[in-house]
């Protein structure tokens, strides 16, 4: 019993994680149509900046600054971040004629920002003390660490939040706008241009603030982001990467399924449910699993 | 990007520089991760070379020659193994080969020294072939100054017997390394008619292994054998404490790693693994001296992986000896006399008489290595040597 439970819980906290990941992919998507490859790295440079703000690399001691100041250090990184992918990779390339050059402009950009985090800062692992402390709290006899539940209830409010900011406020309708008819909104006095540069902005800042709240359990690296993007993009393929409900399902798939792989088939075999959902979507359903409502919905 | 631009111009203009004076030193091709997870063994196995060759240079160097150091960082990429090689054999002209530190690294390069017949002295991988190489080149021109896996797994599970554990779960990572340590510590077991109760692996940047340790605890394990590099060994004592499972832990040497011993903290406390040099265990005038250098050298205190600086220092002289017995820097004869030592050596990781023959080429054998123990962010001597 505890071990399921054990297996519940490591499994939600990641899924959740990816969940948040994904909703980054999610709102460029819905305005742009286009997906920001970069995310992960984005998500790798938000646990460096964090890291940088808040312990000593030399000695892994802490800086003796609050938490606030790391957390408003991921915020401006997040944004600048996004404000950047967006203006020198997706604005030249939709200019283009080619239509998918943002894809490998996104890319370049995500490992434009690995080389220069491994050039500039280390290529190392480091560890990230939780400023919740390290130690698990038992819940029924499984262990989760607080970094975790704070990481799960952070995610879970932004994620609601950005629904309601898109769904109540005049901005969120902009964007709402934009993503289900780009000339129409232009018609109607909505700044399109505007409107996807913002997304940008608020999907690289989910990801940072996503790469703050991981680090204390995956360590911070140059390396951190990589995986993790990848599977956020499974995650948002497997839900669909217009619904944000979709998303968080997927996510749960993906998280729970590979640990109760792990620990019921084979530690080997971890990832390969994840791949086979991914492939069965994309035959069976490619808009994923919860594509076709929020299409209806809007 | 600039940047890099200007400092690749400055590569090869030192390179330029290098190949003009090659005629009056003594070129040392030296490779390993010098970036990435990695990185704590080969900087400190560099380190512990150039420490080997200051000395010497200092002394009058070797022959009436300087020695010079060609380094290149692998990344632990197995394919830069081969290309590093072939850049140190037919472009550098190097005399003789020190390093690297992983075993698929080592595997990818070890063919060429038996090919162009320069000698190299494995100073840190534990996994790449050595000894097996004699079935395909009766000359074999490639040398270790490691505890190999064999040595380890043998350790490691004797320790684990001699502590009456009965039900050993073991977890390696699924690169060349750590898998190639699950099947040597398998084979020990099986030669102790021990079955051990559970076989995990685990990818590199994995962070949660609490899947696999529930798994070993479910089949009732009682001690855990682990092979890996630190950061993933650091996520299994991280994970154990989040299961609340805390059965006792013996590894791979890796276990000593800087990056083990931070990122694991506290859970780190009590980890037992082979060691051949235990930097808090300097104890010969030899030791602390090097001990010293280091830490004034590079300032850095305690080494970020000690062992590899001391095998890369004891690497570099057995080099130096052999060239000096050899009278000479023509591989063969660099060879011959590594085979057959006409002097002892007391080096930083033991006392080698004759470390190596012409049927064996392995330099450290169990009655070196001793046990450490992580404690509170330091490796300690937990038991002394074996006498065999």
């Amino acid at each position: 019993m505890t071990e399921i439970l054990q297996i519940l819980v490591s499994g939600c906290v990641q899924g959740v994680i990816y969940a948040l990941i994904a909703f980054g992919y999610n709102l460029t998507f819905s305005t742009s149509k286009t997906i920001n490859f970069s995310l992960g790295n984005v998500l790798m440079l938000g646990g460096v900046v964090g890291f940088s703000l808040y312990v000593d690399r030399a000695t892994g001691q802490l800086l003796g600054y609050p938490y606030l100041v790391p957390i408003i250090g991921v915020l401006v990184a997040g944004v600048i971040a996004g404000w950047v992918v967006h203006k020198f990779a997706v604005e030249p390339s939709l200019k283009l004629k080619s239509e998918y050059t943002w894809v490998l402009a996104t890319l370049a950009m995500g490992i434009i920002i690995k080389n220069a985090v491994e050039q500039i800062w280390s290529t190392g692992d480091y560890r990230f003390p939780s400023p919740l402390g390290d130690d698990p709290i038992r819940i029924f006899g499984a262990g989760i660490y607080p970094q975790e539940i704070l990481a799960v209830v952070v995610a879970t409010a932004m994620v609601f939040g950005i629904e309601a900011f898109k769904r109540y406020t005049i901005y969120g309708k902009a964007i709402q706008a934009v993503s289900e008819d780009k000339e129409t909104a232009s018609l109607m006095g909505i700044p399109q241009q505007q409107v996807v540069k913002v997304s940008f902005m608020l999907s690289a800042t989910i990801a940072t603030v996503g790469g703050l709240l991981v680090a204390p359990w995956t360590f911070v690296s140059a390396t951190m982001g990589t995986s993790l993007g990848t599977k956020a993009y499974v995650v948002a393929i497997i839900g669909g990467l217009e619904s944000g409900f979709g998303l968080v399902v997927g996510g749960l798939i993906l998280g729970i399924s590979e640990f109760v792989t792990a620990r019921y088939i084979s530690s080997g075999y971890k990832e390969l449910p994840g791949f086979i959902i991914l492939i069965l979507v994309i035959l069976i359903k490619p808009s994923g699993l919860f594509g076709k409502k929020t299409i209806k919905k809007v | 990007m600039r940047l890099s631009v200007v400092l690749s111009f400055l590569l090869a203009v030192s390179l330029i520089g290098c190949t003009k004076k090659s005629e009056d030193t003594i070129k040392v091709g030296v490779f390993g991760p010098f970036t990435g997870g990695s990185a704590p063994m080969g900087v400190s196995m560099r380190n512990g070379v150039q420490i080997a060759i200051d000395e010497i240079n200092a002394s009058g160097g070797v022959l009436g020659k300087k020695i010079q150091m060609v380094d290149r960082d692998d990344e632990a990429k197995n394919e830069r193994g081969g290309q590093i090689m072939q850049e140190f054999l037919d472009k550098e002209n190097v005399v003789a080969v020190l390093g690297p530190i992983n075993t698929g690294v080592a595997d990818a390069s070890t063919q060429y020294p038996n090919q162009k017949k320069v000698p190299m002295i494995i100073n840190v991988s534990a996994g790449a072939k050595v000894n097996e190489l004699f079935k395909t080149n009766p000359e074999n021109y490639v040398f270790r100054i490691a505890a190999n896996d064999d040595i380890q797994s043998k350790v490691i599970v004797g320790e684990a017997m001699k502590r009456g554990y009965k039900k050993p779960a073991l977890l390696c990572d699924d690169t060349n390394y750590g898998q190639n340590g699950r099947e040597k510590m398998e084979g020990v077991l099986k030669s102790l008619n021990v079955k051990p109760v559970y076989i995990g692996k685990f990818k590199l940047k994995d962070t949660d292994m609490s899947a696999q340790l529930q798994e070993a605890k479910a089949a009732g394990a009682d001690v855990l054998l682990v092979y890996g590099i630190g950061p993933e060994l650091a996520a299994i004592s991280n994970s154990m404490s989040r299961i609340g499972w805390n059965p006792e832990m013996i590894g791979s040497w890796t276990l000593a790693m800087s990056n083990y011993i931070t990122n694991a903290g506290k859970n780190g406390n009590g980890t037992k693994m082979p060691q051949t040099f235990i930097e808090q265990a300097a104890s010969t005038p030899k030791q602390k001296k090097f001990v010293e250098d280091y830490k004034a050298k590079f300032k850095e205190s305690p080494i970020a992986s000690a062992v590899s600086a001391a095998q890369g220092y004891d690497s570099m002289y057995l080099l130096k000896n052999a060239i000096q017995q050899a009278n000479s820097t023509e591989g063969k004869k660099i060879k011959e006399a590594l085979e057959n030592f006409n002097a002892p050596y007391e080096g930083v990781t033991g006392t080698y008489a004759k470390p190596f023959s012409t049927t064996d080429h392995e330099a450290v054998k169990e009655t070196n290595v001793m046990l450490g123990e992580v404690k509170d962010g330091i490796v300690i001597q937990a038991t002394t040597p074996t006498k065999k």
